[in-house]
């Protein structure tokens, strides 16, 4: 039987970590489909930027290194753009994102997905991410460490 | 004799959206349009306190909410209330990106503009509301 | 395994915006938050416990909360109580505001006295939260003088809250009946961690920080201590 996904609470806040997911240390995820690495915010990451008003993802076709921006949001608090964890080329970008930008904030793990890649140098990148608990571990400490701020 | 369409704001005290969604109902409901409409609170609806309750399911109701959790909606017709349009402050932001609004207790400038804009936008709705709601 | 919950205190204000009232009480659940007591306080949003803050409802049932409500339909403290757990404290504000309510000025707008209710129920406020956790402050500094211990990661019952919130709970006889206490294994976890033996120090610490998570009657209070310093001379055997 597959272990539950990981939740991390602090105060009222939970912040869902599924298992079966890879992530950088920026919040990206990353789940791996063939040849291709599908690629949205966590729900720790959409928690903190708070309610998404416009989100973009860099146009198909674009060549990536591991780093280059591939996304960005903009909401109410902040503009953030995403470095993607990924080298590879944009081969689709999700079709909700213009319009329902909200989709990132209310199901960042399934509708609320950014960019497709196709991967060309995944063992390197894939040394780079996290697991679901080197990921916990990372969310765990930043909180505390704001909460200390 | 018309009764007066509810208006109800989440008033969320943890945003800044939740704070223009007040301050639009406020100009409404003191400004735009006192004799038409009427505030009601989110937090008696919650208790389930009966007079509220019969008032919001017989009177049509424009939910003024933050954000996409849309409490005040979800709240109104969760109590048997017909939520006529609703409204949120979020979607409000996407039409005029150049007001981002911050401050809780105190809402900024662009928060005041925004809540003008929410108070056009509800005012719009209530003209279109007008042969809609329900006449005593 | 969640953690133990951080003390912290849950404020719930009515935000009522027919009445000035109403907005005193977000006015100073804000102050709190946001100047008195941040890392000790947190808000609770009442409309939430309808429409899907699973979070908010989890977390008013297993910390302190103090309800501040406008008037006397307290909205706040009935609300919590209704969906998730009586409130530690109660407050409202009619009872303490100047009798003529036009004083404190609009809904909208308050007056200048309305803000100063405003600034004396936040300081009240402030002062509950200090109580409800237990916190002895050093007034030069407004510093809390008691500190976050780290705990170790024991193997404990998976026993968890119906609610859902995942916080272990644990049964256990008090004065001949069953009682559950949330958060038990956590708090074991947590002393057996700094060392803590059985003894009537750690009796009397186990209640103060149980008490936290689960209302004890005092009447009963020593024989929850007992019966607790019991269980958790058997959890320290185990652990050994």
């Amino acid at each position: 039987m597959p272990e539950e996904d990981i939740k991390v609470t602090i105060d009222k806040f939970t912040f869902l970590i599924p298992r079966d997911l890879s992530y950088s240390e920026t919040g990206v995820w990353v789940k791996l489909e063939g040849s291709r690495a599908r690629l949205g915010l966590s729900d720790f990451t959409q928690q903190h930027s708070g309610d998404v008003a416009f989100a973009k993802a860099r146009p198909v076709g674009t060549k990536l290194e591991s780093g280059d921006e591939f996304a960005e949001i903009e909401t109410v608090k902040v503009n953030v753009s995403f470095p993607s964890p990924v080298k590879g080329t944009i081969v689709e970008i999700s079709p909700s994102l213009e319009e329902a930008g909200e989709l990132i904030n209310q199901d960042p793990y399934n509708k609320g997905w950014l960019a497709v890649v196709e991967l060309t140098d995944w063992e390197k990148d894939r040394a780079r991410l996290l697991d679901a608990e080197g990921y916990a571990a990372l969310v765990r400490n930043q909180v505390e460490t704001e909460l200390e701020a | 004799m018309k009764e007066k369409v509810l208006i109800v704001p989440c008033s969320g005290i943890g945003k800044s959206l939740g704070s223009v969604a007040r301050e639009g109902a406020y100009i409404v409901t003191e400004e735009l349009y006192p004799e038409q409409t009427r505030l009601m609170p989110l937090a008696l609806l919650v208790l389930g306190d009966k007079e509220t309750q019969t008032e919001v399911s017989s009177v049509g109701a424009i939910a003024i909410d933050g954000c996409a959790r849309a409490c005040a909606a979800k709240v109104v017709e969760g109590r048997g209330g017909r939520v006529a349009r609703p409204l949120q402050v979020l979607d409000l932001c996407r039409r005029h990106p150049d007001l981002k609004p911050s401050g809780i207790s105190e809402l900024d400038e662009a928060g005041h503009k925004l809540a003008q804009a929410l108070a056009v936008e509800v005012k719009a709705l209530l003209d279109n509301l007008k042969g809609e709601v329900t006449h005593a | 395994m969640p953690e133990l919950p951080k003390k912290k205190v849950g404020l719930i204000a009515c935000s009522g915006e027919e009445i000035p009232e109403g907005t005193i009480t977000r006015l100073a659940v804000r102050r709190v938050l946001e100047s008195l007591r941040p890392q000790q306080s947190v808000t609770i949003w009442l409309p939430l416990f309808l429409a899907g803050g699973e979070g908010d409802r989890a977390f008013a049932c297993f910390h302190p909360t103090i309800a501040v409500d406008g008037c006397e339909k307290r909205c706040a403290a009935r609300g919590t109580e209704m969906y998730s757990g009586k409130p530690a404290v109660s407050i409202v504000v009619s009872d303490r505001a100047p009798t003529d309510s036009s004083e404190l000025g609009s809904a909208r707008r308050l007056s200048e006295a309305g803000m100063q209710v405003v600034n004396s129920l936040a300081d009240q406020i402030a002062r509950h939260v200090d109580e409800l956790l237990g916190l002895k402050w050093d007034r030069r500094s407004e510093a809390a003088l008691q500190s976050a211990k780290p705990q170790e990661d024991f193997k404990l019952s998976q026993t968890t809250c119906s609610c859902g919130s995942g916080i272990p709970v644990e049964t256990l006889q008090v004065a001949g009946r069953e009682v559950t206490l949330i958060g038990l294994p956590l708090v074991f976890a947590q002393f057996r961690g700094e060392g803590k033996l059985p003894s009537n120090s750690t009796k009397t610490e186990l209640i103060e920080t149980l008490r936290i998570y689960n209302p004890i009657p005092h009447q009963e209070e020593a024989a929850y201590a007992e019966a607790i310093l019991q269980k958790y001379a058997a959890f320290c055997r185990r652990s050994n």
